[in-house]
């Protein structure tokens, strides 16, 4: 008796609950709400940077480049909307290199802090997770550092845009960079390359290709994974290859490493190429005259002349006393972008704003920026190699800032 | 493209056997741990990263070699983790060993985190003149830092094994090992010989950490790899059995690079923890069981 | 294997009664939980759905770990493979519904095929065991190439709204709670609290301890693989370190051990606190995670049964003494 009015009573209470449940279904859940147009209101613009994390290493030079682009913004009076002069607030987030972390920083950014627009992280891994929120909830995102045929490669973007260069440039660049300097090898290659979305594009499609029709031999190809560090099997391998060529594609840790396991078994190959990781002022640090006549693939140096790049340089090495990075013009030049398309846009509208970067068509401090069909803009590549810790430009020779080293010492 | 050259896979097998050997300097303190201490010390890895970075400031600031720094890579290692077990650990023995090792697992956070805030995410790695030599034994390159840190890693081994077998503090350790109230009941300091065990380990793991980051990167976040490596070293060589782990390690370097030969460089790692998986698993009932002599 | 925390643990948790009383909290804090997406906006939907999240991972783990002492620190894995078998099989152009118990199946799968070898460790070594094994699945997805690699695999479904995944999580996380609470009801919680107290005895007793343990780490990892396939359709592109990161790990056993392990109510305090905190320190990113460790060294040091357990021993205590 005594079980059974319980049942009866949690029946009911249950029917109840269930008829108040069917009757909020009657109204519609709180969306997306837009953004204020309060005229005091500044403009917001965000994004999330690796602070920490393996990729730590990019975010101090994309969290100046942003900040610095906006700061000059600001200086000059912010922007024009609806007829009114507006500061632009700039929010960044620590994405700590983890894809979770950039998905629901994005989704805060865009519920709570209530940005106009975002910016891009760094690297495939983390810009891909947040173009893929901002473009399902309609907020213009600009990027760089995520090579263009990686971003087209995931989606049909709407409100996403990338700004940076080919990967088939870079890989073409030290073939092209070996000619026109007349360096004379076996012509054999041989491929090491991590299976990053960049690395296996680079790796596995486009290098064996471009050494083909270079007329290079490919003596070998070995994937590994991005966060490995130990080599010696694969570079084992390359030596026995006979190869004079090593070409790497890979995160800087990694690049750092081969090259120290490569020393380690005394082989010196007579080319180093190593994509990506070597970019970086710091993989030059940690391997000291290691790194010397190693060739990377670059996008920008202040010798270029593009309007503004000198001024940046100095400005970057006078406020934080270390070495510049081409990802200062790369995040300057997003930011910049943004930022122009919104005062062409006149309006804070995320679909006007989304128009004119898509209009986008003028040289920045990076170079010309135009965007094609697919949402992303091109960059050209230069080819640099490391000589005494510093970045010489070898590649294209009416850009070259010093002569090629050869072979690797 | 992958047929077998026997002279690449002597090299290969050698130079694992090398830095296996090295490697298991960094493992030989969490097996004294384990033994004595019954405690999973998961922040195991992080001593291990700290060592490599204070041989990487000593290097940077005072232009100490690396190598000449081991003695004071070890003292800091001991000196950083003795407060560690006194104050942190020490306390929480007394809610059972589920407590000390999620107590190590949030120490393991907050040592990583601070390693990102103050050296910053970048990777490094340690320099000397002999990590770019190589030794030629006939056809066969072996890297020059191989083999002092595989002669350095022995020296130590043996050192340590002295230590445990013919010293009063070695008598002690064992004693509270076996029998840890008979052993208090004889007038033995087991809560002293616990704290000295676990610093032990942190000068031990500090020195791991310089020899394994003179051969590879290292970055704030290394830990959890270099933790699951000595973790499968101590199992292969038997728990606290000091000479084993050394074996141990070997064994464990010559089976990774036999693996990595064979199906990559990225495979390594994975053959290695499925190898620890399964020896956790066919050790019989568990490995706690196999409690050998010291 | 006598271990302290599972003793104090028995204090509190052992024959946890679970009454019809339950189920009607349960019903109506889903029903208030349920208004939410009509009166707060979108980032406390956002909050609500990382909170619910976390809830679900660690009552999920808690039915292994707080309630038959596997602590696993491989919760990743489970994670991982739950949001990979939402990509794939979503992109397959499965059902979203379909996808989700296919994740359960694939985790229960697993849990299967591990447990021979895993279940041969005795505490701590399980533990040990389990770390090795999430590290080895980030690995073998990473290298793999039926996975993506490192690239990962982009969700063609279209991107659920705010509500719509608030709503999901929150009809994951009643499941949860449901099956706990059915579990705790039926005689597998005395099979499971004798193997986590005392796994000999438990066997001279005649509970089949193998089979016990099999079915606590199955529900849960099929359990926290459910969570993970919603993880999918958050994120709309799955990446291996996402989804197998460490960081699931973490936060899974942050959660449970400051809320209280073995308790019904803990993991969702420990939820709240972890979300909040996170929400509270989002300026201060550098020592986010520090702060957490502190944390939870302070929590297992001085209140060893977690916010909540610390709670009802008190109020059990004043209730003894009145």
């Amino acid at each position: 008796m005594h079980l059974s009015t319980r049942r009866r009573r949690l029946a009911g209470g249950l029917a109840f609950i269930t008829a108040t449940a069917l009757a909020l279904t009657g109204c519609s859940p709180i969306g997306a709400d837009g953004g204020t147009s309060d005229s005091s209101e500044p403009i917001r613009i965000g994004a999330t940077i690796p602070l920490s994390g393996t990729l730590a290493g990019f975010g101090s030079f994309l969290q100046w480049g942003y900040q610095h682009a906006v700061d000059e913004v600001n200086a000059a009076g912010g922007i024009m909307i609806d007829g009114t002069a507006r500061e632009v607030e700039l929010t960044l987030v620590d994405d700590k290199s983890d894809p979770n972390e950039v998905t629901s920083s994005i989704k805060t950014l865009i519920s709570s802090t209530k940005v106009d627009a975002l910016l891009g992280s760094c690297t495939p891994d983390l810009v891909n997770p947040g173009a893929v929120v901002a473009d399902s909830q309609g907020v213009p995102f600009v990027a760089e550092c995520t090579p263009i045929e990686v971003f087209k490669s995931v989606k049909e973007w709407t409100y996403a845009w990338d700004i940076f260069f080919s990967v088939a440039d870079q890989a073409v660049a030290p073939f092209e960079a070996l000619e026109a300097n007349g360096i004379e090898t076996n012509k054999q290659v041989f491929i090491l390359h991590d299976n990053g979305p960049d690395g296996q594009a680079i790796g596995n499609e486009i290098w064996p290709v471009v050494a083909a029709e270079q007329g290079y031999t490919v003596a070998g190809n070995i994937e590994f994974p991005a966060d490995n560090t130990d080599f010696s099997a694969a570079i084992q391998k390359a030596k026995e290859s006979g190869a004079d060529i090593v070409l790497i594609s890979s995160i800087t840790p990694a690049a750092i490493s081969i090259r120290k396991q490569m020393a380690a078994i005394g082989w010196t190959p007579k080319v180093i190429v190593a994509e990506k990781g070597a970019e970086p002022v710091q993989f030059a640090e940690a391997l000291g005259d290691l790194a010397d006549g190693i060739i990377v693939g670059a996008y920008w140096d202040p010798s270029f002349g593009y309007p503004g790049a000198e001024e940046l340089k100095d400005a970057f090495e006078s406020e934080t006393g270390l070495t510049s990075s081409q990802h200062i013009a790369d995040s300057y030049t997003a930011a910049m972008v943004l930022m122009d398309a919104i005062a062409a846009a006149g309006s804070l509208d995320k679909d006007e704003i989304n128009d004119a970067i898509g209009e986008t068509d003028g040289i920045y401090a990076v170079g010309p920026v135009k965007f094609d069909d697919e949402h992303a803009a091109k960059i050209p590549v230069v080819s640099s190699q490391w000589q005494d810790g510093v970045p010489i430009i070898v590649w294209p020779t009416e850009q070259a800032t010093g002569d090629f080293l050869f072979p690797v010492p | 493209m992958n047929s077998i050259d026997p002279v690449g896979l002597a090299n290969t097998v050698l130079g694992g056997a090398l830095l296996g050997g090295l490697i298991a300097l960094s493992a030989v303190g969490l097996s004294l741990v384990l033994g004595v201490m019954k405690l999973v010390n998961l922040m195991h890895g992080q001593i291990v990263v700290l060592g490599a970075y204070a041989a990487f400031y000593l290097a940077a600031f005072w232009g100490i070699s690396p190598l000449l720094a081991l003695p004071i890579v070890f003292v800091l290692g001991f000196a950083f983790t003795a407060p560690v077990q006194h104050f942190i650990l020490a306390p929480v023995a007394k809610h059972g060993e589920e407590a000390g090792l999620l107590t190590t697992f949030a120490l393991a956070i907050i040592l990583e985190n601070l390693f990102i805030r103050f050296f910053s995410g970048d990777s490094r790695s340690l320099d000397t003149a002999f990590s770019r030599e190589t030794l030629a034994i006939g056809p066969i390159n072996l890297p020059t830092i191989y083999l002092i840190g595989f002669a350095i890693s022995l020296t130590v081994c043996l050192a340590v094994w002295m230590l445990v077998t013919r010293t009063s503090f070695g008598r002690s350790l064992r004693a509270s090992s076996e029998d840890p109230i008979s052993a208090a009941i004889v007038g033995i300091h087991v809560s002293r010989v616990r704290w000295g065990t676990f610093a032990l380990n942190g000068g031990l793991a500090s020195m791991g950490g310089v020899l394994i980051a003179l051969c590879f990167s290292f970055t704030p976040s290394s830990g959890s790899e270099y933790l699951l490596t000595a973790f499968a070293i101590i199992v292969l060589g038997g728990l606290g059995n000091i000479m084993g782990t050394f074996v141990g390690g070997i064994a464990l370097g010559v089976i990774q690079s036999l693996g990595a030969y064979f199906f990559g460089d990225g495979y390594r790692t994975f053959v290695g923890l499925v190898m620890l998986i399964i020896l956790l698993a066919i050790a019989p009932n568990g490995i706690l069981k196999r409690r050998r002599s010291l | 294997m006598k271990n302290g925390i599972s003793i104090l643990l028995s204090r509190i948790a052992t024959p946890t009664r679970v009454g019809p009383r339950d189920f009607i909290i349960v019903a109506v804090l889903a029903a208030i939980a349920f208004a939410v997406p009509y009166f707060a906006g979108t980032y406390q939907q956002e909050v609500g759905f990382r909170i619910l999240q976390l809830g679900a991972l660690a009552a999920a783990w808690n039915i292994a770990a707080g309630y038959t002492g596997l602590v696993s620190l491989g919760s990743a894995a489970f994670f991982g493979i739950g949001v990979y078998t939402m990509a794939i099989a979503s992109n397959a152009g499965l059902p979203i519904a379909l996808c989700v118990v296919l994740a359960a199946g694939v985790a229960g799968l697993f849990a299967l095929i591990v447990s021979p070898a895993l279940f041969r460790l005795r505490g701590l070594y399980f533990t040990v065991g389990t770390l090795a094994l999430a590290e080895a699945m980030r690995i073998f997805v990473v290298n793999s190439p039926w996975f993506g690699g490192q690239a990962g695999i982009y969700l063609t479904a279209r991107a659920p709204k705010a509500y719509d995944l608030y709503w999901i999580a929150l009809l994951i996380a009643v499941f949860v709670v449901v099956c706990v609470l059915l579990l705790l009801r039926s005689r597998w919680s005395y099979r499971m609290q004798a193997v986590r107290d005392d796994e000999d005895v438990a066997s001279q007793l005649g509970v089949r301890t193998y089979r016990t343990k099999l079915w606590a780490f199955g529900l849960s990892g099929a359990l926290i693989a459910i969570v993970g396939s919603i993880q999918a359709l958050n994120q709309g592109i799955v990446q291996p370190n996402g989804g197998f990161g460490m960081s699931w790990t973490i936060d899974i056993v942050s959660v449970a051990i400051i809320g209280g392990m073995g308790t019904k109510v803990g993991p969702w305090v420990g939820a709240v606190f972890i979300v909040l905190l996170g929400e509270f320190l989002i300026q201060f990113p550098e020592i986010h995670l520090a702060v957490v460790g502190v944390v939870l060294v302070l929590v297992i040091r001085f209140m060893p049964n977690g916010i909540w357990g610390t709670l009802t021993l008190a109020l059990q205590k004043n209730r003894n003494f009145s």
